[in-house]
């Protein structure tokens, strides 16, 4: 921090001197060996320039950090009272209130796909002579084809390995043997008082995910070199926005909001490379809905503990980028529930801020694993996936982090926004009755299948 | 059971073989299936899950065995591209098995919850061939007289004889293939020592076959023509039990007659030590972190009973 050399003696009591100093012209050129020491603000002082040098060293100290675990330890260093945002959370329009947290835009339906990938119709028993074009990229044979051509199957033998088509058959019958197993063959007790979703939709959902994951694997080979966790831990912390202390030995200070998700995903898939882009990295798809209240009034309390920032293993791990996450609504938020008590339009909203808390912690802590932060803003967009389910309806949500910078000094002057899109919640089935499922809809089990399918160009 | 696997044979008509069987060691010597491809998936599993799944420095038992036991399976779930029969599996977690028999005038049962099941829909195919099922005739078991069998048994009041496998008929993977053992206490008094986790093994193993067989063949004594294999592996997250048990007949009173077969590879190590944090002398490092002792063999046994009735 500069200051000019004749405000010394005016230097102590006389704050607002020291602040015309921040706007005085850069240092003039000083002779190469002065023999005094650079003359800037103090450190201690209670005074705006002595934070502004403490926040400059600070961000030195982390933007130098050897390592990014040391990178990671010094950014949540300090221990402050902070929000917990909780990704599933009975507050009312909660997803509005969780965009403007995380400057997130939604999005309603999903990302337009580059190439129509892996919706591959069921082909007809023989395959037809298809129009097979050369270089076996298995997504360009489906590219701008219409869709009553040819059956869109690369029959190319040259695909090594993997069956040109997608059975939905046989993937309805996995999918259908793991519901019929959880919920009619297999005997169990009742379930326990309020955990009725430990009981069958729990475990349906680790079934179908890793029956599913292991029948695509030879289609997606990313999904061959990829970690399943069963009940992970993510978290991130951050800042964003600015507010007065209220009460305390700090009282009247200008402090960073901050804010801590926690989140328990039931299932979530990792990949040692990231999924390609669905939109470049400045793109404006809407706006992120500014609100003028406190978040304590969401409501959103404040606790003070460690600050963890986590994307469910340690930075050593290979695995280091989000592919899928699976969350399971809790009982507290059954739709029976809301239902009874008048709320039908906050079901959605339900699964929507489950979709954007969870997966913006998730995306922003792989960021910080790559060594992005809030001064050190992402250079590539970071994508995730997430499906929100209660066992029987199932919404798909998107996510593209374009930006970290989130804190008061960082997002004036950035364009940048995250981008979540999401679907509404689907039935996936209507009843299961005497060992057979009634009114599967086969949408959301290709909505599914295509998530689990998604992997970068070049594989 | 204080006798170990002994006692458990006597309790079920066994006869013990040490090692495995000729099938699954034919699976893990065939060069075809490239078991060595799984080396860095396998080092990755162990490492994920004894040093990076957790915030804390170091993982507890209770979390790092389901998680390595976890990644093992999604290890042998993804080789289901290579052999598309293996999508016929189904794991079952939290089931429920009763089985009772009668041993020399002593009701004997196996009720409860156990471990993790895999399903399939074909059985596996007989391990032992005929010559070896009618020389078990000759064969004694032993006994430790002046000890009871049932030592250290519960003794309860049963007021119904339930056989039940724990899925309704009709369910489409009908046949116990693999049972899946986690001592993942964390003291270790509370964890079964492997002895006593091979005698549990072997116990429920039989239970599930012999319920198996009671439905497909009902309840008569008798002896199977085809007899039914159930395989059983057991972890503490590090040592690994692997068992093989195949039964002969349900003629269980007399002690004369066909056994059944158990084979056993007991106490492999998959590795020697996970050192989680390097550990210091003197300011110097001896020991960087890691994994010490990486033993592929013992990954090669449990793929090859995975994939043991498909292959």
């Amino acid at each position: 921090m500069a200051a000019s050399r004749g405000r010394r003696l005016l230097w102590h009591g006389r704050r607002w001197f020291s602040q015309t100093e921040s706007a005085a012209p850069p240092p003039p050129p000083q002779p190469p060996d002065s023999l005094y020491p650079p003359i800037v603000a103090s450190a201690t002082a209670k005074s705006k320039a002595a934070k502004r040098r403490r926040l400059e060293h600070f961000n030195q100290q982390v933007h130098a950090a050897a390592s990014i675990e040391e990178k990671l330890r010094l950014y949540g260093k300090l221990q402050r009272p902070k929000y917990m945002v909780y990704p599933q959370t009975f507050a009312l329009n909660a997803d509005r209130w969780y965009r403007s947290f995380t400057k997130t835009v939604f999005v309603p339906g999903l990302p337009p796909r580059p190439a129509p990938a892996a919706a591959r119709a069921p082909a007809a028993v023989a395959p037809e002579a298809a129009k097979a074009p050369e270089g076996a990229a298995p997504q360009a044979a489906k590219a701008p084809e219409p869709a009553t051509a040819a059956p869109a199957a690369a029959e190319t033998p040259k695909v090594a390995g993997a069956a040109p088509y997608l059975d939905i058959g046989q993937l309805r019958s996995l999918a259908c043997d793991a519901l019929l197993q959880e919920s009619f063959y297999q005997n169990k007790k009742r379930p326990f008082l309020y955990r009725d979703q430990d009981h069958t939709p729990g475990p349906f959902l680790t079934q179908l995910v890793s029956t599913l994951a292991a029948f695509l694997c030879g289609r997606n080979p990313l999904l061959a070199a990829s970690s399943l966790d069963l009940k992970p831990e993510v978290n991130y912390y951050w800042h964003h926005g600015e507010e007065v202390v209220v009460h305390g030995h700090r009282k009247g200070r200008v402090d960073p909001v901050r804010f801590q998700i926690d989140d328990n995903p039931h299932l979530q898939i990792r990949v040692p490379k990231q999924l390609p882009e669905f939109v470049p990295l400045e793109s404006d798809l809407g706006d992120v809905p500014v609100i003028d209240h406190k978040p304590s009034k969401l409501p959103l309390f404040k606790k003070q503990y460690e600050n963890k920032v986590f994307i469910g293993s340690k930075v050593a791990d290979p695995c280091c980028y989000g592919h899928t996450q699976f969350h399971l609504i809790p009982d507290k938020l059954k739709r029976e529930r809301f239902v009874r008590a008048n709320l039908e339009d906050q079901i959605e909203v339900v699964y929507r801020a489950n979709g954007i808390a969870s997966l913006f912690a998730w995306t922003a802590a792989q960021a910080m694993y790559q060594g992005f932060w809030s001064e050190a803003d992402v250079t590539r967009p970071f994508v995730s996936q997430a499906v929100v389910t209660d066992g029987k309806y199932f919404a798909f949500f998107c996510y593209q982090l374009n930006t970290l910078a989130l804190t008061a000094e960082t997002i004036q002057n950035n364009p940048r926004k995250n981008i979540c899109w999401g679907t509404d919640s689907k039935p996936l089935y209507d009843v299961v009755e005497d060992g057979s499922v009634k009114g599967f809809n086969d949408e959301v089990l290709l909505q599914l299948v295509r998530f689990l399918l998604n992997r970068p160009k070049e594989l | 059971f204080p006798q170990g696997v002994r006692q458990a044979q006597w309790l079920t008509k066994t006869k013990l073989v040490e090692g495995l069987p000729p099938p699954v060691l034919s699976i893990i010597d065939n060069p075809a299936h490239q078991l060595e491809d799984y080396e860095e998936g396998v080092k990755r599993a162990i490492s994920h899950a004894r040093f990076w799944d957790t915030t804390e420095v170091a993982p507890r038992r209770e979390h790092y065995c389901p998680v390595l036991f976890e990644d093992l399976i999604h290890l042998c779930r993804l080789m289901a591209a290579k052999y598309p029969s293996l999508a016929k599996r189904m794991l079952a977690r939290n089931y429920k098995i009763s089985a009772t028999w009668e041993r020399e005038s002593i009701l004997l049962q196996v009720r409860g919850l156990n471990g993790i099941l895999m399903n399939s829909m074909a059985p596996i195919p007989p391990v032992a061939s005929k010559e070896e099922i009618l020389a078990t005739e000759e064969h004694a078991l032993e006994t430790f007289y002046p000890i009871s069998p049932t030592i250290d048994l519960q003794e309860v009041n049963v007021y119904k004889e339930l056989n039940d496998t724990g899925f309704r008929d009709g369910y489409p993977y009908a046949h116990p293939h693999t049972l899946f053992f986690l001592e993942s206490a964390n003291v270790r008094t509370n964890r079964f020592r492997p002895e006593q986790l091979r005698a549990k093994m072997l116990m429920f193993a039989f239970g599930n076959a012999l319920a198996k067989a009671k439905v497909l063949y009902g309840n008569d004594p008798k002896v199977l023509e085809q007899p039914i294999v159930v395989q059983s592996i057991g972890t503490d997250g590090q040592l690994f039990q692997f068992m093989v048990f195949q039964l002969n007949t349900t003629d269980l009173v007399s002690s004369n007659g066909i056994k059944n077969l158990v084979w056993i590879d007991s106490d492999q190590n998959l590795y020697e030590k996970a050192q989680c944090v390097p550990e210091v002398k003197k300011r110097v490092v001896t020991k960087p972190a890691g994994i010490y002792g990486f033993q592929p063999d013992t990954f090669k046994k449990f793929l090859a009973l995975y994939l043991h009735g498909t292959v």
